[in-house]
């Protein structure tokens, strides 16, 4: 079978779509809504094929988010607790430090102002971070002082700090500004004097210190580590809500001495988890808040970017899997199409051969019946001109042998049509067998001897020696030789020549050549003499059927036949044929 | 030389049988194989003319049974069915083989070269 060329030209590329829709073709294709099958198979190829990829990516998705919260969430909970470890341990240690002092040393030796003063520098090189240290009477009136500023003689009883701290063994205040007009934190221990009276031990905390503890927690920019009092006030400076002493913009979460990590429900570009925990020493219960603020984006911008990044990845996979699958798609459907308008042609075909064969069939029936009455009419004829040329009776009555000629004549004509008719239903089944050409021609020759003798042809006959016998259909070789060895002589005038030559073509074919010195055929009728009915003898007896026959055995037998002609001075037929012909399989 | 026509078609065969004897042959007819057999019985012929195709016995019959009655005879078929490919030229089994309606020229060439192949 002849396969088409796998690279398609463009404009057969979408027949299939673009197809102008035959009728007739398309009662014999397979599948008539091509289109459709085109779409459905690229939906099913498609859902198949992307379906797992997008359903993977998402998963994926889903899981990067979550380790990327989860990580996000022990992350912020580590910065969390050792921040407040830290932090509850700095105020622990200098609460400590205060009780040992009160413990230690007598009331008298602690108002000595000398005395105070060395043992704040004896705190500073020992702790850091205290300001000054100062003796406050239970009637909040300051004893004793040490420290750069000038407070002596202060009162503090109407400070909510002193009036805290009287009330309790220890006190840690928020940060606030006092008299001094610069933050602090206040530490005080209350203690007994030898009398049994109240006396505080008050030390100022120098922010600054404890703001160095938490900025070291920071462990980048997207980090924030800041204090609250418990009504929401700024206490340390924050990177994302501003300056000591404002009120943070977020609420204030519920006690929880251990640390607690909230994750709000936020929008993707500002996520954020905050990490917090109240700071809770044994000793005291002090007023701040520990909160870390951590920018999800930012801190876990590689993950996210990673997984952004598959996702392009991804994105363009199926894209090219969509180009992909929709030319193979139009490939394959297109293939089917062009497969079965093929088949639809070849049935069609199939079905006008048929058509033919069964139209030959009828005309054979109809030609054999008319033949005997023909033959009859003939012989009748024949029979009556006979009367009058042999028994001399109206001899010299030209008309009537005239017109019993007319008769004779239309019957013969009558007899080539009817067996051209049988002629063309014998086209249809071969039988081979072993043939000799030079013994056919010889035979065919022979019958026209007479002709040959009467119009004075020369006829020469050149027969290659090594020719060999072949197998084809002998019936159907005899036809072919007889209607051009007839038309040879229909086109050789008186004293013309038939030249018929026989060669071996080596290895499979054999050509025989069949030479007229008739009349030529003109060259605009060469491309035609092969069409049924094209006759140019209609004035004088041609069906117009031989020719056409003869081209249709030759094809029959898997020969050629070539025409060659100048007008005036001859023609060449040239018929070429295999000298074993394959058996055709049935159709 | 005797000459047998055998046809179904009668009038066909007479015909051709007058015509035959104008042109100075002689010849009988018959119009049916088992006539043929009967009258080739008593006259020993030298050519027989068959229709291929007749009512009871065809002509390939005929000429099977023929052969064994008289060895030497020669035949001609003629057939209505249009033999085409075989107007007037021998078969491997040296038949000749004519299509109706027949040229009376052509057929009595062919029988005197059928009996004196020679010439």
């Amino acid at each position: 079978m002849k396969r088409r060329p796998l690279i398609i030209k463009n404009q057969r590329w979408l027949d299939f779509l673009f197809h102008r829709p035959n009728i007739h073709l398309a009662s014999f294709q397979t599948i008539s809504n091509y289109p459709r099958i085109w779409i459905i198979s690229i939906l099913i190829l498609a859902v198949t094929s992307l379906s797992p990829l997008v359903m993977a990516t998402f998963i994926n998705n889903r899981l990067i988010h979550k380790s990327v919260d989860s990580e996000l969430v022990l992350q912020t909970d580590r910065v969390t607790s050792n921040a407040k470890r830290s932090m509850r341990f700095f105020l622990e240690e200098r609460l400590n430090a205060l009780r040992f002092i009160v413990n230690e040393l007598p009331y008298y030796s602690l108002i000595d102002n000398e005395h105070l003063t060395k043992i704040l520098s004896n705190l500073k090189l020992g702790f850091g971070g205290f300001t000054d240290l100062s003796i406050i009477d239970a009637d909040g009136s300051q004893e004793a002082y040490a420290g750069p500023f000038n407070l002596e003689g202060k009162n503090y009883k109407t400070q909510s700090w002193f009036i805290q701290s009287i009330e309790r063994d220890n006190f840690i205040s928020e940060v606030f500004t006092g008299y001094r007009d610069i933050p602090h934190i206040i530490i005080a221990v209350r203690s007994q004097t030898a009398y049994g009276r109240h006396f505080i031990l008050r030390a100022t905390l120098d922010t600054q210190r404890l703001m160095d503890m938490l900025s070291s927690y920071k462990t980048n920019v997207h980090t924030d580590i800041f204090l609250l009092n418990r009504s929401g006030i700024i206490q340390t400076p924050s990177t994302i809500f501003g300056k000591v002493f404002t009120p943070a913009p977020i609420d204030i979460p519920a006690f929880s001495d251990a640390t607690q990590v909230i994750t709000p429900e936020n929008n993707e570009e500002n996520a954020y988890v905050i990490g917090y925990s109240y700071i809770v020493t044994e000793a005291v219960t002090t007023p701040f808040i520990l909160m870390v603020h951590k920018k999800k984006s930012d801190v876990m911008g590689t993950w996210l970017n990673l997984g952004k990044t598959f996702n392009w990845i991804i994105g363009f996979c199926c894209l090219v899997m969509m180009v992909i699958i929709t030319l193979v798609s139009t490939f394959m459907v297109n293939q089917l199409y062009l497969a079965d308008q093929a088949k639809a042609e070849t049935m069609i075909k199939m079905e006008q051969s048929q058509q033919l064969a069964c139209i030959g069939q009828l005309s054979a029936g109809i030609a054999h019946e008319i033949n005997n009455p023909l033959a009859l009419i003939n012989e009748t004829a024949g029979y009556l001109k006979d009367l009058y040329q042999y028994t001399g009776e109206h001899r010299s009555d030209k008309e009537i042998t005239e017109l019993l000629d007319d008769i004779l004549e239309a019957v013969s004509r009558c007899g080539t049509i009817t067996s051209q008719l049988l002629g063309f239903v014998r086209q249809f089944d071969v039988q081979i067998s072993s043939v000799d050409v030079e013994k056919l021609i010889n035979g065919i020759l022979s019958f026209h001897q007479k002709e040959t003798e009467y119009k004075g042809i020369h006829v020469t006959t050149a027969i290659a020696p090594n020719v060999p016998a072949i197998e084809t259909d002998r019936g159907k070789l005899q036809q072919i030789l007889l209607n051009l060895i007839n038309n040879a002589f229909q086109a050789i005038e008186a004293n013309g020549c038939l030249d018929i030559m026989l060669s071996h073509l080596p290895p499979k074919k054999i050509s025989i050549e069949i030479k007229d010195t008739g009349c030529g055929i003109p060259e605009e009728n060469l491309k035609r003499i092969h069409e049924p009915f094209f006759s140019t003898k209609k004035e004088k007896r041609g069906t117009g059927l031989g020719l056409s026959i003869t081209y249709g055995l030759v094809k029959k037998l898997q020969g050629a036949i070539r025409v060659e002609s100048s007008e005036g001075i001859g023609t060449i037929f040239t018929v070429t044929l295999p000298v074993k012909m394959q058996k055709e399989e049935k159709a | 030389m005797k000459i047998i026509l055998v046809d179904d078609e009668t009038k066909f065969i007479n015909m051709l049988a007058r015509r035959l004897s104008l042109r100075g042959m002689d010849a009988d007819v018959a119009y049916s194989g088992e006539q043929a057999l009967e009258k080739a019985a008593q006259t020993r012929y030298d050519i027989a003319v068959l229709d291929m195709k007749m009512p009871g016995m065809s002509g390939f019959t005929l000429k099977r049974k023929l052969l064994d009655q008289l060895p030497d005879i020669k035949f001609i078929f003629v057939t209505g069915h249009g033999t085409i490919e075989q107007n007037g030229v021998p078969d491997q089994f040296d038949d000749i083989f004519l299509a109706k309606p027949l040229n009376i020229d052509t057929l009595i060439d062919i029988i005197r070269q059928r009996i004196n192949p020679d010439q």
